[in-house]
């Protein structure tokens, strides 16, 4: 059964990489990408706290159906980059950015855009799972009521296809109008994925998503990455340096609040070009 | 000879008992010592407090109950007798003629104040508890919160007199006419019409004992709310909710069993206060309030306008009285506080995180 969803999993990658190969993600070359496979495009990004500078100068450009692994060492900045893709740093005290995040055509860095439609858009998954203390089947459903994305008949298919969708749904069809916080860590924070899909987006950024896990349910949630790769985007930030060769088709090494290098993962771990980032994926450093 | 016997039974010892695996209990007894002493001394101490009040008070109410039945809890009329005829034998108790005990007004005044109070402080309390923890900067939050700590601690009698001298008589003066005038002639509603009085009464007593019991219900409630992991709330808001369904549907109900229990702090505060309901009430014995501005009393209130007069009766019927007034008070708190524990449950049971870390 293994081998045949890796099996599956795998095609839209390996499409995806002959198709990416001759070019390298960094807007650098944006010209010679395919604008209508662009999905965010950060254009000379500079994030701070105060009088800090966290992150500066970051360019990078996106394309549907990947898988994109950040490393770096802890403080380099992953974070902060990825929760300015959703706007999440702005209740932080003193937060600015400059630059531009282009979500398709919208700019993401202006007070106007929809901060509740950009988060239905860029989904997001935390370090730890966190379920609401709502019953399953209405954890499954809070964003779609939230946003009003389907009528009440439509409630117990959406959440059975979603719940099916990330595997839980044998585990939980029992138990839907129990509490989240009886199931395993693992099955919350499949709970949490399938919460995020069930509104649709189109990029889901994860923060360590699992680094509070066990290896066996690492495993289903990297195997569910790949099944769902080719409808979402995900930004996967990754203190595990197998976990990126593993599941991420590009690789962005962070280093002191820069960007240092970025390019298909076989490369970044096999070839870098950068000196830390030899020293880094080499296990040297972090 | 000697020998020989024990070299047997050393044999015996070696080859009939097979040796069973070594198991190590340790034990969980704890030695007897002074601490232990103290401790569980002092762990007993509320219940036998709790038991001893209960059953001073049913020792000294009981010829009031046995005088005034069932009866008490049904009727208004609140009549101590007529002291100067010869004391009269009812049911093997003795009494003043034409004394008549009814607390049905008390009870029903005691509880309605009370909810009043609590329609009013718990919205304004959450409310209040969720700007403090949620909306302010660290500075203005403590600054805040210190104040709604000195809040807590202002006397009752305070209280009392603020109602009596100022809020009172300005809310019957500019606001309660107002009010009445133009209130739909509907159900619920129509408590609102009527006479307005001088400022004493149900609703001042409720605003009042709102006031009292506010710092208690928000300053739980701020303390509940910080305890609601950020990690959750961001989940929410990552998920594209607005700040007032993160607030709804995610941090309220979080830590909705620990409001539940803070509201009852609140009310039983307010079910038993004494003081500041006393001075605001206008405190008429044996009629049930018509309107929501009547004036009225509660059991508390009663229990301690009343006392000097009742200490008269030479029968002590009237002071025994008392005592069964007491022993429904009692009986009133216990019944919210059945009721919360309820509700918790069926809180708990739906989604809450009841003792497992996220």
């Amino acid at each position: 059964m293994s081998d045949e969803s890796v099996s599956q999993a795998a095609k839209p990658n390996e499409e995806y990489m002959q198709d990416l190969a001759p070019r390298p993600v960094e807007s650098n070359s944006a010209n010679s990408s395919d604008p209508s496979r662009t999905v965010i495009k950060v254009s000379d990004l500079t994030v701070g706290f105060g009088k800090t500078t966290i992150i500066s100068g970051v360019n990078l450009m996106l394309t549907r159906g990947s898988i994109v692994a950040l490393i770096g060492p802890t403080g380099s900045g992953k974070t902060t980059f990825l929760r300015s893709l959703n706007r999440m740093n702005d209740k932080v005290h003193g937060y600015f950015a400059g630059g531009s995040v282009l979500l398709g055509e919208q700019e993401v860095l202006t007070d106007r855009v929809d901060l509740l439609e950009l988060r239905r858009r860029v989904g997001m998954l935390f370090q730890r799972p966190n379920p609401f203390p709502m019953s399953i089947r209405d954890n499954v459903l809070a964003g779609v009521k939230a946003h009003g994305l389907a009528k009440k008949s439509e409630h117990d298919q959406i959440v059975r296809e979603t719940l099916e969708r990330v595997g839980l749904w044998n585990a939980v069809s029992g138990r839907l109008h129990d509490s989240p916080f009886r199931l395993s860590g693992g099955q919350q924070q499949l709970l949490c994925l399938a919460r995020s899909l069930a509104v649709q987006p189109e990029v889901l950024l994860l923060d360590e998503p699992t680094s509070a896990l066990d290896p066996i349910s690492v495993e289903s949630v990297e195997k569910l990455l790949a099944e769902l790769v080719s409808e979402i985007t995900f930004i996967v930030v990754t203190h595990s340096l197998a976990q990126a060769k593993r599941i991420s088709d590009h690789t962005m090494f962070f280093f002191d609040g820069h960007l240092k290098e970025s390019g298909p993962t076989a490369q970044i771990f096999e070839d870098p070009r950068q000196p830390e980032t030899q020293y880094y994926v080499s296990g040297r450093m972090g | 000879m000697k020998g020989k016997a024990a070299l047997a039974s050393d044999l015996a010892r070696r080859t009939e008992e097979p040796q069973a695996p070594r198991v190590f209990r340790p034990t969980t007894k704890s030695p007897l010592g002074p601490v232990k002493i103290a401790s569980t001394v002092s762990a007993v101490a509320p219940l036998l407090a709790l038991l001893a009040i209960l059953g001073i008070l049913v020792h000294q109410a009981l010829p009031a109950i046995k005088y005034n039945g069932l009866g008490f809890f049904v009727h208004n009329v609140w009549h101590p007798g007529n002291f100067y005829l010869q004391p009269v034998t009812t049911n093997g108790v003795l009494h003043p003629a034409q004394a008549e005990y009814g607390a049905w007004a008390i009870i029903a005044g005691t509880v309605l104040s009370s909810l009043i109070a609590l329609v009013i402080a718990l919205p304004a309390s959450l409310g209040a508890a969720l700007v403090i923890s949620k909306l302010l900067g660290p500075r203005v939050r403590n600054a805040l919160g210190v104040f709604l700590e000195l809040l807590a601690g202002i006397p009752s009698v305070v209280f009392g007199l603020w109602g009596t001298l100022t809020i009172g008589p300005l809310l019957s003066r500019d606001i309660y006419p107002i009010v009445a005038k133009h209130m739909p002639d509907v159900i619920v509603l129509r408590w609102f019409r009527g006479s307005t009085g001088a400022g004493e009464g149900l609703l001042t007593s409720g605003i009042i004992l709102a006031a009292m019991i506010i710092p208690i219900i928000a300053s739980t409630s701020r303390d509940l709310f910080a305890q609601v992991p950020t990690l959750t709330e961001e989940g929410a808001e990552a998920l594209g909710m607005t700040r007032m369904e993160v607030t709804t549907k995610v941090t309220v109900p979080w830590v909705s069993a620990g409001i539940i229990g803070a509201t009852v702090l609140g009310l039983a505060r307010a079910l038993g206060e004494t003081m500041a309901v006393a001075m605001v009430s206008g405190s008429v014995l044996g009629t049930l309030p018509t309107n929501i501005y009547s004036t009225f009393n509660t059991i508390a209130a009663t229990i301690v306008t009343t006392l000097d007069s009742a200490l008269i009766d030479g029968t002590g019927l009237a002071v025994r009285t008392l005592a069964e007034a007491a022993l429904a008070l009692m009986l009133v708190t216990l019944l919210a506080n059945v009721g919360a524990r309820l509700l918790v449950r069926k809180v708990s049971t739906t989604a809450l995180p009841v003792g497992r870390g996220v």
